[in-house]
């Protein structure tokens, strides 16, 4: 049976149009491997649409971009698409991945209660840098790329059927790694600056559930 | 209430943040290096999380685990 991925991508303020277009390489990895992938951005990442196809498509590997609280994810002008205890039991079986605020906090802990297979997200505030002169390139943007490419490479390394622990580890790697860039003696102030924030990301990634799943 | 000294640190440390780009903080919005300071003399929600990560990240460069 061949894999099936939901991604959710709104784009209606600066921060989901970057988590939006970053998100891009995910989809063409996916689709060059033979997984389908339903592709809900835009006003399509709404509550209907996700809840259809969670129940109807059941896809094992579930990525949510947008804004976050502690027990919930949101998509299109932040509209709640999955909240604990409502209707959290449809990320039963599957893996989830969610750049999106806080919501590893109770969201990740209650859906593995509910049978979900594993969360990974954040547990605090996801924060970026980006060049406002890049927004209508935001893939060109350098500095989002620090932030940005460690956070989507969780995405990508399940797709390619990695452990949920190993797309845990590459990301916190990649963080990793920029810091020691921004922090080295080669950096200039403005760069050093950020990478607080980047290790802010790093040390609020968080794995719930079975670590050893894969997609 | 948080202490004079520490929102003088906090701010000095903001200041050398770079002034030609934005920084999104989650679902709270996108905001300037202006507006961070702002919010820290103001102590507001966004000035109290940018207190906390300096904070913590200042604590973890003691420890030396920042990447570790």
């Amino acid at each position: 049976m061949n894999k099936k991925m939901l991604i959710t991508r709104p784009e209606h303020d600066d921060t989901t149009h970057y988590l939006s277009h970053w998100s891009k390489k995910a989809i063409a990895l996916a689709q060059e491997k033979g997984i389908t992938v339903f592709d809900l951005s835009r006003e399509k990442a709404n509550r209907d649409k996700t809840e259809g196809i969670l129940k109807k498509q059941e896809p094992g590997l579930v990525i949510f971009n947008g804004h976050g609280r502690e027990d919930a994810v949101g998509g299109h002008k932040d509209e709640p698409l999955v909240i604990a205890k409502q209707n959290d039991a449809l990320l039963r079986e599957k893996i989830t991945y969610a750049i999106s605020c806080r919501s590893a906090k109770v969201l990740g802990s209650e859906s593995i209660k509910q049978g979900a297979k594993a969360y990974l997200g954040y547990e605090e505030d996801f924060i970026f840098f980006y060049e406002p002169k890049r927004i209508t390139e935001p893939l060109t943007d350098k500095t989002a790329e620090l932030f940005l490419e460690p956070s989507h490479e969780a995405m990508l390394s399940l797709i390619k059927g990695n452990t949920v622990e190993e797309a845990e580890r590459r990301t916190k790697n990649m963080f990793k790694e920029n810091i020691q860039r921004l922090l080295s003696s080669e950096a200039t102030k403005e760069e050093t600056s950020m990478a607080r924030y980047l290790w802010w990301n790093m040390k609020h990634l968080i794995a719930h559930g079975d670590k050893t799943a894969t997609f | 209430m948080i202490d004079e000294d520490i929102k003088k640190l906090i701010i000095a440390r903001l200041e050398v943040l770079p002034s030609d780009k934005k920084i999104s903080i989650g679902s709270i919005g996108e905001f300037t290096k202006e507006q961070l300071i702002e919010s820290v003399k103001r102590e507001d929600a966004i000035g109290r999380k940018m207190i906390q990560i300096e904070l913590e990240f200042l604590q973890a460069l003691k420890e030396g685990i920042v990447t570790t």
